[in-house]
């Protein structure tokens, strides 16, 4: 069993992982320049990356595109004629330009804005204006050049390497396999998406969302006392587990907690999206509620390198962060439930909803910036890490990891 | 503002009219906006009447809604907005990020 020097703890859950160690965690990784485009090229440019779901694109001609700085390109997602979902990357083949321009669309080919070369569904270049002026060109060579792409539970995932090392089902391993049969299919035919820039490392955004210590204390004007209790009052999670490069985190709710008056009406209505009591697992895959906990509120998988999905009985909750730079992110936040088909059922989402905003990005979000602009004031060079944050200690030592293979 | 009416029988929420509106966007800005006070007298103007307006607006298919419920419904919504300001914060908005920088994206199809 590990021990601090106040031997205070009592380390469960390092215990099991004691190739991690115990002790205290450089800030560097938070704001170098250098240590940033190691996870570009070693990380974020190797691995499969989430992009979004496959409700986006449901009918051929449907497409989307990603902006992913951190991997140095644009990428075109778009459902086939043959019903597949593929992935371009988003540049002509003639000069350069991007074809596609806007966030989402139809379309029954990609014309690109710049001279009118146009692509099919499947990116093969199919016309060229005022062919006869270039010299001998074979249209089969000059396609869209298409990225790895596949689809996991209905989240579409691409891979920029050109020979991804490994398939997605393999890389996702076991933690994926555990939360299989969740309804998320069920549970996504409604998406409420928020985004924004934070001048923030995205580990600073990740970190937020990889332990639930700060429940009691952040949120204590919020959520605090739905989730910590008088026997629990630290939140204490039911389970930190580590797969490979991924984990995941079972997290206990307040059964004595009196919801408000609102809160109660919305809850007549439908689920919440972070459900806390009334919370049940039954029928769920053995990723949900893993220690099968009559209090359980919801359970998460830490995908590496940068998704947070959340599960509840009520809906899924879903953080994707895109790293811009050693100390800009785009944070992508979602949550997913069924969609509404009352306007009581509405009002009940917009209720869950305005929590969220309330609750996990304006007072989790209010952390980042603070604490980006600290860590770069060079007056202390690590962070120290307790055992209920034992997520953000694997993260580190699984990009290690990454940068020694 | 003026000009909309509320249903039968919901005519003593006509003096909160002002927090009908129609985007989220709209009902944060008037959340940052508007003082405790006037917060707090609409949350209590609007909860006690809860169950008769969502049992008038549960009868409408989401695709026929009348004008006056389709206020009546976007009071719901700004009540949904301000609850957490009522019974959690005890002020308009929490401590933290300004919501108003968040970029609310719909990214599902969008077909006419």
């Amino acid at each position: 069993m590990p021990t601090q020097t106040n031997g205070a703890t009592d380390g469960k859950w390092h215990a099991r992982y004691p190739e991690l160690g115990t002790g205290p965690v450089p800030i560097e990784p938070y704001i170098s320049p250098e240590y940033f485009e190691k996870e570009r090229e070693y990380i974020f440019r190797k691995v499969w990356l989430n992009v979004g779901r496959v409700e986006q694109i449901p009918e051929p001609g449907d497409y989307f595109v990603k902006d992913l700085a951190v991997c140095r390109t644009s990428i075109i997602i778009v459902r086939g004629h043959d019903g597949r979902v593929h992935a371009f990357h988003n540049m002509c083949s003639h000069r350069g330009n991007p074809v596609v321009w806007n966030a989402k669309g139809a379309c029954k080919m990609f014309t690109c804005r710049y001279h009118s070369w146009t692509y099919g569904l499947d990116g093969a270049l199919r016309h060229i204006p005022d062919e006869k002026n270039f010299y001998g060109i074979k249209k089969d060579a000059y396609g869209l050049t298409p990225v790895a792409v596949d689809t996991w539970e209905g989240f579409i995932f691409i891979n920029v390497d050109p020979r991804p090392k490994e398939t997605l089902r393999e890389y996702l391993g076991a933690v994926g396999e555990s939360f299989e049969g969740y309804p998320f299919a069920e549970m996504a035919t409604g998406c409420s998406t928020w985004e924004i820039d934070v001048n923030a490392n995205w580990k600073v955004c990740k970190d937020a969302f990889q332990e639930v210590y700060h429940i009691f204390s952040l949120h204590h004007k919020s959520t605090g006392a739905a989730f910590a209790s008088t026997s629990n009052p630290y939140l204490n999670v039911h389970e930190l587990a580590l797969f490979g490069p991924h984990a995941r985190i079972s997290v206990p709710a307040n059964l004595d907690w009196t919801p408000t008056p609102v809160e109660a009406l919305a809850r007549r209505y439908g689920m919440l999206a972070l459900q806390k009591q009334g919370s049940s697992s039954q029928g769920m895959p053995a990723g949900v509620n893993p220690t099968g906990s009559p209090d359980w509120s919801f359970s998460g998988l830490i995908y590496f390198p940068n998704m947070c999905l959340f599960v509840a009985d009520g809906g899924i909750i879903m953080h994707t962060m895109w790293p811009l730079s050693e100390n800009r992110t785009h944070w992508e936040a979602r949550t997913y439930f069924p969609k509404a088909k009352t306007l009581a059922h509405k009002f009940s989402q917009e209720y869950s909803r305005a929590t969220f905003v309330d609750g996990v990005l304006v007072e989790d979000g209010g952390t980042f910036e603070k604490t980006q602009s600290m860590l770069a004031s060079g007056a202390k060079k690590h962070v120290i890490l307790g055992d209920e944050e034992l997520l953000i200690r694997h993260h580190h030592k699984v990009t290690e990891q990454f940068f020694n293979a | 503002m003026s000009e909309r009416q509320l249903p039968e029988g919901f005519q003593d929420l006509e003096p909160y009219l002002e927090w009908s509106l129609a985007t989220d966007r709209e009902r944060s800005i008037k959340r940052q906006t508007s003082p405790m006070t006037k917060i707090t007298a609409f949350y209590h103007a609007i909860v006690p009447r809860m169950d008769e307006i969502l049992a008038h607006l549960e009868q409408y298919p989401l695709e026929q809604v009348p004008a006056d419920a389709q206020s009546l419904f976007y009071l719901t919504l700004s009540l949904a907005k301000i609850a957490p300001a009522v019974e959690m914060y005890g002020e308009p908005v929490p401590e933290g990020l300004d919501a108003l920088r968040l970029e609310n994206i719909d990214i599902y199809p969008t077909r006419g």
